[in-house]
């Protein structure tokens, strides 16, 4: 059969980085094609290009074999091509029926016909299962129901190509059943499907062929059943799936640095009770709304606790600031690294120093940044951390993102911090980097800091941490230990559903 | 297969509660909102309304309350233009220079051509200067605040130019009486003021147009994505903000009977202390045009019971300014107040 859609050669680059480097694909009627491939292996940016978003700087799509260029979102919605994308595209003040249409709104003349949008709204809602009134304003629902009615919205245009990026991140266990019934349901009435996942079974389950990307190269391209889990990952790593030694050379000491008693936080259900022993690593797992970045905000001070106790080292601290936060001893590192980490305009050195612990310096340099004195530090730090720059002016917008999180790292080892805070460390990190930043967390948590790595990455979470809670809509609903933190009790625990007893490995 | 696992009480049963939840917490941040908004302009609007009644000598007569009603409306129409601009998160300083320009032409055109041609030139002169203004901000890029900050100070000047500092006088007895006729006992222009209104409030409610405002405003990523013109519905909203001023300076022209190039300076501040003092949020997809029709008519019996208490024209601006940070502290509030309630603090 003849490709609804296909795309050749496509090059995309954005400044100092090659996102895709020559991706040739074709999409089918009737077909589910799984894209699958590590962050930043250019899933998204294909996405992106595909729904009119960006535009490839070399490259060609071509929309039941007419060549199109894709302008803009409506061009692509034009074209047949209808996107779910991983971020949210909702506006919170409009209804959820006026979210639904909003861009191709029912009516005549620019009147909008709301008894009709609201009959429609209300039967897709209800083709995926959901009992909501349409009325209802955005901003008023669960991460989970915005999540579907992202869907609802993308099944409301008429589309040949569906493209689904990540669409179950945010969803609980029976939605995902649903979500991948319909997603068979349309391939059976003649839709091509995109399926973009992190999740392996998924892929299994529901998809009939899958392509493989890495570092923006098209790796493989195979029908589901020629390939097994381990095939896979090996295509998607470019190696055998070595997974990152756990060195447990050292027993996390009984010195505990960081505890938590009945901490009431906004968002979060139920007190949450916390303790991190000197050197260990507690992983806090959980899917978006979950609960577990308002804990770590709360414990930095950007959301203040209702109630509840913390202290450091023995010391109560009351954080109700980033600045108290710091001062007290805990740091945290944000998972939204460009907005929140880097200061973009200044160079590497000035972005590590900026939380400098400076009691113990000489006067000079307590009250102003001495060059120098900052140039040997950031040199120590280069090659403790392995950060790769040339030299220490260079400015850090202008780094990869496994540089970037390194430097942050410094950042946080040089605030003297006795409680690290990570959200999401290796978010937008490549492979390579991935690996060097674990060791640099167990490193650090070696060096006697309390380490809280909050991830939505559950191999991640499998691969570096002593401990992990898994949270399921403010509630922490599993503590594992030991050998029992592994991905597949992190993923069953976190969608809220009991583990399996059959568990391969 | 391990015992660290704790099994949650069902799946369905914590995704149901967690929704019930959040359908609460959404009705009870929604109340709060719609209580610290009309609160925001209700309150003052009654205090004002009694003390009027009360303290002022000749504040309920007849004339005066045409009086005010002429002002109220004149100022409302400006309000409405107002407020689109700052729901797109855009502001339009040049209001008042604009509404001066098109007054002056207007003038002119009714002694030249007749009344009608003036509403229209008034009007059109308006839109022109509207659309100027949104191809500054669309095409050239230049943020809305500066933008119009700068063609507050060329409309000024070209008015200026206009009227060579000399003031038209209209000869049209028609074209005057136009403002202080009266239609079922209350004032041409307060319909008036009413019925474009009205309008608004359908075109932001039931139209796509208004979707699509909100949309820009509340969150210009998913309007992109959405397929929705950004720039066209931006352009549009300076636009129509610019003919609102042209329509309410045909209005002061009327009422006015002699314009010259130095009307309506300050009316910027007037039309965002009311659009923002009628619960529209300065953070963009939240038009509400029935507040600064409100608003603008608490304005306008301040303005008018300080004038017939005798007060100084100088304490006037001081307390158009009160009222405009009174109005932006309630707008900062209830933002917070909804978006601590969405966190779940009680």
């Amino acid at each position: 059969m003849a490709a609804v859609l296909e795309v050749r050669d496509i090059v995309q680059e954005y400044p100092g980085v090659r996102a895709l480097k020559g991706v040739s694909l074709e999409f089918h009627p009737g077909t589910v094609k799984g894209l699958v491939g590590e962050n930043g292996a250019g899933k998204s940016t294909l996405i992106r290009i595909l729904g009119g978003i960006e535009q490839p700087v070399r490259g060609d799509v071509f929309v039941r074999q007419d060549r199109k260029v894709l302008r803009n979102s409506s061009d692509a919605q034009a074209a047949g091509i209808s996107v779910v994308s991983q971020e949210f595209r909702l506006v919170p003040q409009l209804s959820i029926a006026d979210n639904v249409f909003l861009g191709h709104e029912l009516g005549t003349g620019g009147v909008i016909n709301k008894r009709r949008t609201h009959e429609l709204t209300a039967g897709l809602l209800d083709q995926l299962g959901l009992d909501l009134d349409p009325r209802r304003t955005v901003s008023s629902l669960t991460v989970g129901d915005r999540q579907m009615v992202e869907i609802a919205r993308a099944l409301s245009r008429d589309f040949d190509v569906l493209i689904m990026d990540e669409p179950t991140a945010a969803l609980n266990g029976a939605e995902i059943t649903r979500l991948h019934e319909i997603v068979q349901r349309l391939a059976s009435q003649g839709k091509a499907i995109v399926y973009v996942s992190h999740h392996l079974d998924e892929i299994f389950d529901i998809c009939d062929d899958v392509a493989v990307l890495r570092d923006g190269e098209l790796i493989a391209e195979a029908t589901i059943a020629s390939l097994d889990e381990a095939q896979l990952v090996e295509h998607m790593l470019g190696r055998k799936p070595q997974h990152y030694e756990r060195a447990s050379t050292t027993a996390p000491s009984s010195e505990v640095r960081l505890l938590v008693r009945d901490l009431e936080i906004p968002g979060v259900r139920n007190p949450v009770n916390l303790s991190v022993a000197a050197g260990e690593i507690v992983g806090l797992a959980g899917l978006v709304g979950s609960g577990r970045t308002e804990i770590t905000r709360s414990l930095f001070g950007d959301l203040p606790a209702l109630s509840g106790q913390v202290s450091v080292d023995g010391k109560a601290v009351r954080p109700r600031s980033s600045r108290e936060a710091i001062r007290s001893g805990i740091f945290m590192l944000s998972e939204d690294r460009k907005s929140e980490g880097i200061l973009p305009h200044l160079d590497v050195t000035e972005n590590a120093m900026v939380s400098r612990a400076r009691g113990h310096l000489p006067t000079l340099q307590k009250s102003v940044p001495v060059r120098k004195d900052e140039g040997a530090a950031f040199e120590r730090l280069r090659q403790q951390m392995r950060i790769r720059v040339p030299h220490g002016r260079q400015l850090i917008g202008n780094l990869s993102g496994g540089n970037q999180q390194k430097v942050l790292l410094g950042r946080a080892l040089l605030s003297g911090c006795s409680v690290l805070l990570l959200n999401e460390p290796t978010r937008g990190v490549d492979v390579g980097a991935k690996v060097d930043i674990y060791q640099l967390i167990r490193e650090l948590a070696d060096a006697g800091v309390a380490v809280v790595v909050s991830s939505s990455d559950a191999p991640e979470l499998a691969a570096i941490v002593d401990r992990c809670l898994v949270y399921f809509a403010g509630d922490q609903v599993a503590e594992l230990h030991g050998p029992n933190v592994t991905e597949d009790n992190i993923v069953t625990a976190s969608v809220g559903q009991v583990a399996e007893e059959d568990h391969h490995e | 297969m391990n015992e660290s696992i704790v099994a949650p009480q069902g799946v369905e049963d914590l995704v149901a509660d967690e929704r019930q939840r959040s359908a609460e917490r959404a009705q009870r941040a929604d109340n709060r909102r719609r209580i610290l908004q009309n609160a925001g302009i209700g309150i003052p609007f009654l205090l004002v309304l009694v003390a009027g009644f009360v303290a002022v000598p000749n504040f309920a007569s007849s004339s005066n309350v045409a009086n005010m009603l002429v002002n109220a409306a004149i100022l409302a129409i400006v309000g409405y233009g107002m407020t689109l601009v700052i729901a797109v998160r855009g502001i339009d300083l040049s209001v008042g220079s604009a509404q001066a320009l098109a007054a002056c032409i207007a003038a002119a055109t009714v002694n030249a051509w007749g009344p009608l041609a003036g509403v229209v030139a008034g009007i059109g002169v308006g839109a022109l200067l509207g659309l100027f203004n949104g191809l500054v901000v669309t095409q050239l890029r230049v943020p809305g605040f500066i933008a119009t900050l700068a063609t507050m100070s060329v409309f000024r000047g070209a008015v200026l130019l206009f009227t060579g500092g000399a003031p038209i006088m209209i000869a049209s007895t028609a074209f005057k009486s136009a403002a202080t006729a009266k239609f079922l006992a209350i004032p041409v222009p307060f319909w008036i003021a009413a019925v474009i209104g009205a309008a608004a409030v359908f075109a932001l409610s039931s139209m796509r147009f208004g979707k699509h405002v909100v949309a820009v405003g509340g969150s210009p990523e998913s309007a992109v994505d959405s397929g929705i013109k950004v720039k066209r519905i931006e352009l549009l909203a300076y636009l129509i903000a610019g003919a609102a001023a042209g329509t309410a300076g045909v209005l002061l022209a009327s009422q006015l009977g002699v314009v010259n190039g130095s009307i309506s300076a300050g009316l910027e501040l007037q039309a965002i202390a009311i659009v923002v003092l009628g619960g529209t949020s300065m953070a963009g997809g939240q038009p509400r045009i029935a507040g600064t029709f409100v608003a603008a008519l608490l304005l306008s019996m301040i303005n008018s019971g300080l004038n017939l208490l005798n007060v100084p024209s100088f304490y006037q601006y001081v307390a158009l300014g009160v009222l405009l940070i009174f109005a932006l502290s309630v707008d900062g509030a209830q933002r917070a107040a909804v978006s601590r309630m969405m966190k779940g603090s009680k």
